[in-house]
C-alpha cells in the first residue's frame, strides 16, 4: 500500500458528480484541483450498509473540508451507473456535494495497494494528499468498519498547522525555511 | 470618518500626536504601501473602531487589495502569535518551547501581499501587543527581507503614534457620551 511521503497516482476516471440531467457525469484526474489538498476516501461496495453513513458524513462536513483548501473525492470500484443509482436510491446521497469515482477497471486502487485479496474491492481506505500530490496521511479499517470523517478534518488541520512565524525562531537556529 | 477629519478631531492635548501622524505618514523611509498597511493594521491592533475607519479611508487608493488583506491578516495572525509566544518566552518552563502550539496560521503563506512588507506589518502590530520574542524575531527577518533600519523604525512611529491616538480618541468619544 501506498504511503506517507509517496507521490498519490495518475488517474483518469469517470465520476459520477450530480443527478441532473445532462451533469451527471465527469471525468476526474489527479491533477483536477491544483494548489488544493485532496482527500480521498474509498470503500468496497456501493449500495451496502456501513458506506452511506460514512458517505453522508463526508458529505456534511465537506464545507469545512473546503475551508481548508480541501477537495474531498470518494470511490470505489463500482462504474458511475452504479454510482448514480445509489444515489438515486437513497436519501442520504442524493445531494452530495463531491464526486464517487468509478474505479472500474481497479488501476487506481490497485496502484494505491488497497484492494482487498480476498474481495477483489477497495478497502475501506482514506488518503489525505497534500497541493503537490503527496500523501501526507493513510488509513484503512477492515471491511466492516465505518470511519469517522471528523478525526479526518482533525489530521487534516493538524498538517496544515504549521508554525509558520518566525516568532517560533530560536537564537541560533538557521532561518525558518518554508516547506515548498 | 475620513484620515482628515479623524486629524482635525483630535484635540489640543494631544496635538503631539496628532502632527506625528501627519507626518509619519509621509515618512519618505517608507512606500505609501508600507505606511498604508501598517496604520491600517496598528489600528487593528490598537482596538478602536474609529481609528481603523479612518485609517481605512485613508488607506484608500493608497494600499493595494492585496496589501489591505495583508495588513489585516498580520494584525490577526499577529494578534493571536504575540499572546502564545510572549508566553512561552515569559514562563520559565522551557518545555512549552517543545511543545506544537496547534495554532494554525496558513496566513502567513498565503496573505498575498509583498513578503518584506508582510513582515514589517507583523513587527509593528508585535511591537503594540508587546512580545519581545516577535519584535525580535520579526525584525530579523524584516531585516534579511532587504528592509532598512530606518524602515523599521518609520513604520514603529506610525504604531506608536497610532496606539496613543487610540487612548485620545476612545477617550474623546467617552467623553462626548458623557456630556
Amino acid at each position: 500500500m501506498l504511503g506517507v511521503g509517496q507521490r498519490f497516482p495518475a488517474f483518469s476516471l469517470q465520476a459520477t458528480v450530480s443527478l441532473e440531467k445532462g451533469k451527471t457525469f465527469r471525468t476526474v484526474t489527479d491533477q483536477d484541483y491544483p494548489d488544493q489538498w485532496k482527500v480521498y476516501f474509498f470503500w468496497p461496495k456501493d449500495f451496502t450498509f456501513v458506506c452511506p453513513t460514512e458517505i453522508a458524513a463526508f458529505g456534511r462536513l465537506s464545507e469545512d473540508f473546503a475551508e481548508r483548501d480541501a477537495q474531498v473525492l470518494g470511490g470505489s470500484t463500482d462504474s458511475e451507473f452504479v454510482h448514480l443509482a445509489w444515489r438515486q436510491n437513497h436519501a442520504d446521497l442524493k445531494d452530495l456535494p463531491f464526486p464517487m469515482l468509478a474505479d472500474i477497471k481497479r488501476e487506481l486502487c490497485a496502484a494505491l495497494g488497497i484492494l482487498d485479496p480476498q474481495e477483489g474491492v477497495a478497502q475501506r481506505a482514506t488518503f489525505v494528499v497534500d497541493a503537490h500530490n503527496l500523501i501526507r496521511f493513510v488509513a484503512v479499517n477492515d471491511l466492516s468498519v465505518g470511519r469517522n470523517p471528523q478525526e479526518v478534518l482533525r489530521v487534516l488541520d493538524a498538517l496544515q498547522t504549521d508554525e509558520l512565524c518566525p516568532c517560533n525562531w530560536h537564537k541560533g537556529e538557521e532561518t525558518l525555511q518554508v516547506r515548498v | 470618518m475620513t484620515f482628515d477629519e479623524l486629524l482635525n478631531s483630535i484635540p489640543d492635548y494631544a496635538k503631539d500626536l496628532k502632527l506625528n501622524l501627519g507626518s509619519a505618514m509621509e515618512q519618505s523611509e517608507l512606500t505609501a504601501e508600507q505606511a498604508w498597511g501598517t496604520a491600517v493594521a496598528c489600528s487593528m491592533a490598537a482596538r478602536n473602531p474609529q481609528l481603523q475607519a479612518a485609517m481605512l479611508a485613508g488607506a484608500s487608493g493608497k494600499l493595494s487589495p492585496q496589501g489591505l488583506c495583508g495588513a489585516r491578516a498580520a494584525a490577526a495572525v499577529m494578534g493571536m502569535n504575540n499572546v502564545f509566544y510572549r508566553f512561552r518566552h515569559y514562563a520559565s518552563n522551557d518545555r512549552y518551547g517543545a511543545m506544537p502550539a496547534r495554532l494554525r496560521m496558513q496566513a502567513i503563506r498565503t496573505h498575498g501581499a509583498d513578503p518584506a512588507d508582510f513582515e514589517l506589518w507583523c513587527l509593528a502590530v508585535s511591537a503594540i501587543n508587546g512580545c519581545q520574542v516577535c519584535v525580535d524575531a520579526h525584525d530579523h527577518a524584516v531585516r534579511e527581507k532587504g528592509l532598512s533600519e530606518e524602515t523599521v523604525l518609520a513604520a514603529i512611529r506610525i504604531a506608536a503614534t497610532i496606539h496613543g491616538l487610540a487612548a485620545v480618541v476612545g477617550a474623546e468619544a467617552a467623553s462626548a457620551a458623557a456630556a
